[in-house]
């Protein structure tokens, strides 16, 4: 079993800092990393496959973002090819609630689930616990 | 209408009227050659008949010619017993009106007279010898027959009475020895023969006339030989003769005084020959008189007898005028009624015309709403993005460090949560300036349309930016197809700066950079291309976020992404569209199309 790396991609700097300080206290042993956009987030990716200690195993991401969005990287995160050990499980966290971006997510075979903000510590430690747990089971 | 009718009528009816007229004229000449037909057998009749009337006084008078007569017949005492027994020969001719024997001298030695009782009685005998006709008999040789012209008998100089047509029959008599003793003269009462003739076998008048046309008799005088009569103021003036030029001119059948005239001339000379040469004993008959057979069909019985012709005539005119009255009147009602129809047709066909384009302009006009309101629908999807999406985020963060700051008991780590807030609040603000300035765009209510030259509005526009001045960056103008436009100047201020703006902050730095503003009208539609030369952008990849909110597709560069979004909301706010190409590397056009 990996490290228990989670990677945040988001643009709002605030939501960064702020999603950090709760993940920490939820689990000390949680290595973070953020990303500010979709592209910033595929180097990391790729830095990943060369060092797999890196390679997170929760992707929380944002949709709208500058340069790259999610749906970007998603796209591009297919066409990587990467091979890591575990399954990374990739969250899309969205403000939107329209039925267009929740149908496009189903397209997406590579997304676990489709969260939307507010993002709630409640929400949050639920969805760590049911991830880790799941990637301990493996 | 009506004369429109009578010019149709009039077409219609003067080739039937030639027609008819046409066909009248050959009827009536039809008609007039039956009656010709007609009249032409009435009067051969009357011609054969009258031959053969003729011929039995020639035969009648020949047969006593023929008889040989005793030696001294016209001396003998005793010849009262030779002509006994012809006596009651002679009484059974009821058309010897006389009979006598006259000798060479011209005295009558044998006369018998028809009385009144009807037998024939010896008469007185007379002394003839001054008579033309006994000196033309005397002269006669055997074998030849004289005959009298027709003529009112005289005794003793004065026209007996009642008067009495006669003609006469003389031919030479012989005896045994072939001795010429004399000649028998019998007197023919014509009265029965032209009665004969005279009566009707037809409406026509009969007329028989001599060769100076005198009438000898006819079914039109009551007396024969009137002409004989005319000098003798005790008659009555009858018509005697006929002054006809035509017997003399014409053929046998013609028109005058407009009565239809058919004759044929009849000579007693050739009475015979008529006959044929069978007789073996034909006698040569000797008469100057030429009688000429007349038919006339008076003008009256000519007018009744064609009547049916201009009764036909007029019926059939009469007919014609009434049914080709109804036909014009008719065609003249329909064409009316058609003319009518097709004016109310053309009516409603301009205004079915009118009413679709009018309904050209209301669809146009609903196309125009169902434009604006598909364009209002996406600025109000991108204004409920903007307040979702935008506002949500920092709200999300401002309730995730009140959360903080409640469980917080250290007042350090209090203090490390403030400045986030300071920057939750000032993203706020900046997001709520964002929202006015689209909202103001949206509404639209303070935008004020005017005609603007865009070549001085571009000009402006470059002195806000130094590159422009500096020669660093070109801006170039092409604006032949246009230079003037109709709307806000604010908003094309707006969308010229962001577009110059863009073009300045994304050119490349390896060549000499510029922008191209060039005007065409295309569909009838004014429209601007903006070309640069800078560092191009994947459509490929960014193409359907390109004129979103807070869209950022380059590093190293300021900006909030806001521009594109608001050129696209300005130009759309007055109906104006706006699209893009670009290539990485070569640049980008935005067409705006007005």
């Amino acid at each position: 079993m990996g490290k228990e790396n989670v990677l945040i991609v988001d643009d709002d700097e605030i939501y960064l800092y702020l999603i950090q300080r709760v993940l920490r206290e939820l689990s000390n042993g949680v290595e973070i990393y953020t990303s500010t956009d979709g592209e910033q987030a595929l180097d990391f990716i790729r830095k990943c496959d060369e060092d797999k200690q890196l390679a997170p195993k929760v992707i929380l991401l944002d949709v709208n973002m500058p340069f790259l969005d999610g749906w970007g990287f998603l796209d591009e995160f297919k066409k990587l090819k990467v091979n890591f050990d575990d399954k990374i499980f990739i969250y899309l966290v969205t403000s939107s609630e329209m039925p267009a971006d929740k149908k496009r997510a189903l397209e997406y075979e590579e997304l676990t689930g489709y969260i939307v903000k507010p993002i709630s510590e409640k929400k949050l430690s639920g969805m760590l616990t049911e991830v880790f747990s799941e990637m301990r089971t493996q | 209408m009506w004369r429109k009718f009578f010019k149709i009528f009039t077409l219609l009816y003067i080739p039937l009227l030639v027609l008819s007229i046409i066909l009248g004229v050959v009827q009536k000449k039809e008609q007039y050659l039956n009656l010709e037909e007609i009249e032409k057998r009435g009067v051969a009749y009357k011609k054969n008949f009258l031959s053969d009337l003729c011929n039995s006084l020639i035969y009648s008078t020949q047969y006593w010619s023929n008889i040989e007569y005793p030696v001294g017949f016209n001396t003998s005492k005793n010849r009262s017993r030779f002509i006994g027994p012809y006596i009651n020969f002679i009484n059974g001719f009821t058309d010897y009106d006389q009979f006598r024997f006259i000798d060479v001298n011209g005295r009558e030695f044998v006369r018998y007279e028809r009385k009144r009782g009807g037998d024939m009685v010896r008469g007185m005998l007379q002394d003839k010898s001054d008579r033309d006709y006994v000196i033309n008999g005397l002269k006669l040789k055997k074998g030849q027959i004289y005959l009298t012209s027709i003529d009112l008998n005289k005794e003793n100089g004065v026209y007996e009475r009642p008067y009495k047509p006669v003609l006469r029959g003389i031919a030479p008599i012989f005896d045994s020895t072939d001795k010429k003793i004399g000649v028998v003269v019998i007197n023919f009462k014509m009265t029965r023969i032209l009665s004969l003739l005279k009566s009707q076998i037809s409406n026509s008048n009969f007329y028989l006339i001599d060769d100076d046309y005198n009438i000898i008799t006819s079914n039109t005088t009551s007396l024969d030989l009137g002409y004989k009569l005319k000098n003798d103021s005790e008659e009555v003036l009858e018509k005697f003769s006929l002054n006809i030029e035509g017997f003399a001119n014409h053929e046998s059948s013609f028109i005058e005084k407009n009565s239809l005239w058919t004759f044929e001339n009849f000579s007693l000379e050739n009475t015979l020959s008529k006959l044929g040469g069978n007789l073996k004993s034909q006698p040569e008959v000797i008469s100057s008189s030429n009688w000429i057979i007349v038919h006339e069909i008076y003008p009256k019985l000519l007018k009744k007898t064609l009547g049916h012709v201009y009764n036909e005539f007029v019926i059939f005119n009469c007919f014609a005028i009434l049914t080709l009255a109804i036909i014009a009147f008719t065609f003249v009602k329909s064409r009316e009624r058609e003319g009518q129809f097709y004016v109310e047709l053309q009516e409603k066909n301009n205004s079915l015309e009118k009413n679709k384009e009018q309904l050209q302009i209301t669809n146009n006009k609903i196309k125009e709403i169902n434009t604006r309101l598909k364009v209002r629908n996406n600025q109000l999807k991108e204004f409920n993005y903007l307040v979702c999406h935008n506002l949500r985020a920092p709200v999300t963060s401002m309730s995730i460090i009140v959360d903080m700051i409640k469980k917080e008991d250290n007042i350090d780590n209090v203090r490390t949560l403030l400045p986030k807030l300071i920057d939750v609040s000032t993203s706020v603000t900046v997001l709520t300036e964002d929202i006015r300035e689209y909202v103001t765009i949206l509404e639209q209510n303070e935008v004020v349309i005017e005609s603007i030259e865009l070549n001085d509005q571009i000009a402006l526009i470059k002195n806000d930016f130094p590159e422009t001045l500096l020669g660093d960056f070109n801006v170039i103008l092409e604006l032949e197809a246009w230079n003037v436009i109709n709307f806000s100047k604010f908003y094309l201020k707006s969308v010229i700066q962001n577009l110059l703006s863009n073009a300045i902050k994304y050119k490349k730095d390896d060549v000499d950079s510029h922008i191209i503003f060039s005007t065409k009208i295309e569909d009838s539609r004014k429209v601007l291309y903006v070309k640069d030369n800078g560092r191009g952008i994947d459509l490929d990849r960014h193409g359907e976020n390109m004129f979103k909110l807070y869209k950022r597709f380059h590093r190293n560069t300021s900006g909030k992404g806001m521009g594109l979004f608001l050129v696209k909301s300005q130009l759309e706010a007055l109906n104006a569209q706006i699209s893009v190409e670009s290539i990485v590397g070569k640049g980008t056009t935005f067409k705006i199309k007005f």
